[in-house]
């Protein structure tokens, strides 16, 4: 009986682990742009990542997945939950909808609903008690944590809008243009980008 | 008799909101200071004052407050001076980084161009406490009314 | 300007009548005597305005080692030169002698003499023509840059006009702007706007009063009148001071004085602080009136938008150039298309008359094909120009009698292929053989605007401001640009104006 328990338990743990070690690299490698991209329409939101500090572009070349800023953190249910529903919401709009009928520079009004707090504050956990950033950095983010949990809870990305993307707004218009008179300089800005990103999984256009 | 129970339920909720809509009225009147101001000029936020001078959609929001901007300028909002750019600056970065912001724009780009560069101030369009207006449209009426290049002022 | 109505006007009637009362109590005081003056900050120089005028005597006489204080009463340095369309007339040029161009000293003369109606003050004429090409070269120190071609422009018996690269003249500003930037000894300040003089018993300009944080009131019917913001300061300027303000297209009153004929809700293709105060306070003092009434305008403009628009640069390039102007009610040209902005204008009213009857500048594809492609986009998606597959149609949409209309653009097509128009002497050799007949073609109404005032203040060859108590200079007191009067005559020749200016300030700023 207890040899019985034993094995169940040992198979039980077993599982556990295979299962967890399975979700855990299917997470992992699940988390990084060139995944993210098969099915998410996010050809200039990659490019101004890579512009981006957080995509590398900065000195030491250290970025963050898309992940880290797009998925909640404090929880890790909710964490796969949120994946999960993202991946199946967006990949059907990528399979069976009009991805181009996007209005992703509209979308940008509510960005706080899927840049997650806890993301940015991983890494940059010290801002909200550091000395060393400038007066007016302290300032507003002092003014951050006094709304926290009130009706006017704000968010890091209500100030830091192109964090994560630099120049967000003119990578956009260069894929779909906000001003018709520009559509033809705009066509063209656009196969430079794709020439340039090209190894990053952007296509070129035929 | 469902019918009823219904109507007795929404009479119930209107009469609610009648008697919490004063309080509600009671509690915009609050003393609103910068953290790192404690101790020094506040400014009693009346309704009658944030009517007068309304937020940007976009800084109301962020739930600015008066000191945020009019540092040093006292407490009494009727003596308020318009700020320059130097303050506009202090959380938008530099001339520079707004114009990046509409470089896709080219030639028209209105914080960066061909006629004026980034020279111009921050309030030769945008206004806080009022409508913004548009510079370009003195020569450029009605590409900006048809927003051809640009849109409203925000 | 369009929402000056006649009712508002005689609000700016009554408005200047109370000034007039208000200044017979201190009758006299035209300009602050410097005793008892307290002195908030000093300099050698103050120059007033920042356009290009003010530009090339800022630079010129900070190089030359003085402390020079640049004010401008907009938010927005550069006046009308930032909105300036680029057209820089060079005599003698670098280009002139690539292109193997024969200018002279002479046929700028005679060019400009022609279109002024021999009205020109010479004298400063002549500095005009023998130093545009130093001033071409204080632009390109500074980094201006321009096209690679010289540009042929009506009334100019050759071609002689640069074109800044960017097609504007910011492209001069600009540079100028931040060349004086990095000089230590120049002070530039927006905002900030020209009240008074200040005289020393001789009755020489040794200051200036000035409001500091000034801030243009856009929807003022006065501004100058009614605009209080600021606050008050006494600037000394030891060597004097340098006028630069520029023309006044946007002051109704002044304007109004000068010419009763030009309407008062006349629109303009000036900026907004385009106005005469600086003039008035000159013309206090004692300096001579020139020319004031003689103001000149736009033909390119449009009336269904404000000031200098889409429409303008359209006309500029393609119609008048490329295509013809007609009357609706005939469906006749009228007039030589390229002939100068004063000739076109006139003909222009004619045919406007009193039953707004706007004329139809006409042209065909093969003239949009020969302009930048932006242009036409812009002035489409406006509305202000109109595409059309026929010439039928487009004598529909304005109303026009269309047969009338193809036998115009039939006798116009035999005259390009002529290299003569016998009707009207538009030189269509010019025109590199471009007829009206590929569709579709474009049509837009036509009006002039006030574009700028030939009259202002007289100076002699130093730039320096002539008394008429004195009939001699006025000691301490400059001018350069749109503030000056009598240079051009009765009509300014296109690109004339930034060799004006440059030269000017140039003069200026050596000689003080």
């Amino acid at each position: 009986m207890k040899l019985k328990l034993f094995i169940f338990l040992s198979i039980g743990i077993g599982i556990g682990l295979i299962f967890s070690l399975v979700t855990y690299y299917g997470l992992h490698k699940t988390s990084d742009q060139k995944f993210c991209v098969i099915c998410h329409e996010m050809d200039p939101m990659v490019v101004a990542y890579r512009e981006d500090v957080h995509g590398g572009a900065g000195k030491l070349g250290a970025s963050a997945k898309c992940v880290d800023c797009h998925l909640p953190h404090d929880n890790i249910l909710k964490y796969i939950y949120t994946k999960a529903r993202n991946g199946v919401v967006e990949g059907s709009i990528h399979l069976f909808g009009d991805p181009s009928k996007i209005d992703w520079i509209e979308k940008r009004a509510h960005r706080e609903s899927f840049v997650f707090d806890d993301g940015c504050l991983e890494c940059h956990g010290n801002l909200l008690s550091t000395q060393t950033s400038s007066k007016q950095a302290q300032k507003m983010h002092k003014h951050y944590q006094s709304l926290k949990g009130t009706d006017k809870e704000i968010h890091c990305a209500s100030c830091h809008i192109d964090a994560g993307h630099q120049n967000m707004r003119n990578t956009l218009n260069y894929y779909t243009p906000e001003f018709e008179i520009m559509k033809e300089q705009m066509k063209e800005k656009k196969s430079e980008i794709q020439e340039k990103y090209q190894h990053y999984g952007i296509q070129k256009e035929k | 008799m469902k019918q009823r129970a219904q109507n007795i339920f929404v009479a119930l909720c209107l009469s609610l909101c009648f008697t919490l809509l004063p309080l509600t009225l009671k509690s915009g009147e609050v003393t609103s200071s910068s953290p790192d101001l404690k101790g020094r000029e506040t400014v009693t936020m009346t309704q009658e004052f944030k009517e007068k001078y309304p937020l940007k959609r976009v800084h109301a929001k962020l739930s600015l407050e008066c000191l945020f901007c009019h540092d040093g300028q006292g407490n009494n909002p009727e003596a308020f001076k318009a700020v320059r750019e130097k303050t506009c600056l202090e959380c938008h970065g530099s001339k520079e980084k707004i114009a990046q912001r509409l470089d896709f724009i080219g030639k028209p780009n209105p914080h960066n161009s061909i006629h004026d560069g980034t020279r111009l101030s921050c309030d030769e369009c945008h206004y806080e406490h009022k409508a913004s207006i548009n510079m370009c449209a003195e020569c450029h009426e009605k590409e900006i009314a048809t927003n051809m290049w640009m849109r409203k002022t925000p | 300007m369009a929402d000056i109505t006649r009712r508002n006007f005689v609000k700016l009637g009554a408005l200047s009548a109370g000034m007039v009362a208000l200044g017979e109590s201190s009758l006299g005081a035209s300009v602050l005597d410097q005793k008892g003056v307290k002195y908030d900050q000093e300099y050698d120089v103050v120059v007033i305005g920042s356009g290009f005028a003010g530009l090339a005597a800022t630079i010129t006489a900070a190089e030359k080692g003085l402390k020079v204080c640049m004010i401008e009463k907009m938010g927005r340095f550069g006046g009308n030169s930032i909105i300036n369309g680029g057209l820089f007339a060079v005599v003698n040029s670098p280009k002139q002698k690539a292109e193997g161009v024969q200018d002279s000293i002479e046929l700028y003369l005679k060019d400009m003499l022609k279109a002024g109606l021999n009205m020109n003050h010479t004298d400063n004429l002549k500095v005009i023509a023998a130093r545009s090409a130093d001033a071409l070269k204080l632009t390109e120190k500074c980094g201006a840059k321009y096209y690679e071609k010289l540009s042929h422009l009506g009334g100019h018996s050759i071609p002689r006009t640069y074109l800044t690269s960017t097609a504007s003249g910011a492209g001069i500003v600009q540079p100028m702007l931040g060349y004086a930037e990095k000089l230590s000894n120049v002070t530039l300040k927006n905002r900030t706007k020209f009240d008074d003089f200040i005289a020393d018993d001789s009755g020489r300009i040794v200051g200036v009063v000035i409001r500091e944080n000034y801030k243009f009131d856009m929807k003022a019917l006065d501004d100058h009148a009614e605009n209080k913001t600021g606050e008050t300061k006494y600037i000394k300027a030891r060597k004097g001071v340098i006028l630069a303000s520029g023309g006044f297209c946007r002051d109704t009153f002044l304007r109004n004085m000068q010419d009763p004929s030009i309407p008062l809700e006349c629109d303009t293709t000036n900026q907004p602080g385009a106005t005469g105060e600086v003039i008035m306070k000159a013309l206090e003092l004692g300096a001579v009136p020139v020319q004031m009434s003689w103001i000149q305008w736009g033909p390119w403009a449009s009336p269904d938008e404000k000031g200098f628009g889409t429409a303008s640069n359209f006309n500029i390039n393609a119609t008048f150039r490329y295509g013809i102007t007609v009357d609706t009610k005939t469906g006749k040209r009228f007039m030589n298309e390229l002939a100068d902005r004063r000739v076109r204008s006139l003909a222009m009213f004619n045919v406007i008359g009193q039953d707004q009857n706007y004329p139809i500048n006409i042209c065909d594809q093969a003239a949009v094909d020969k302009i930048i492609p932006d242009l036409t986009a812009k002035a489409l998606a406006s509305g202000v120009v109109k595409k059309f597959n026929t010439l039928d149609e487009l004598a529909a949409a304005y109303k026009m009698p269309a047969a009338e209309l193809k036998k115009t653009v039939e006798a116009y097509n035999g005259y390009v292929t002529a290299k003569k128009d016998t009707e009207f002497g538009k030189p269509v050799h010019g025109v590199e053989g471009v007829q009206i007949n590929k569709p579709p073609f474009y049509g837009t109404r036509g009006v002039p605007k006030l574009h700028y005032t030939m009259g202002g203040l007289k100076i002699n060859d130093k730039a320096q401001i002539i008394s008429t108590k004195t009939k001699k200079p006025i000691p301490g007191l400059f001018s350069a640009g749109g503030v000056n009067g009598g240079i051009h005559g009765a009509s300014r020749l296109g690109s004339c104006s930034i060799p004006d200016c440059l030269v000017f300030g140039m003069v200026a700023g050596e000689n003080i």
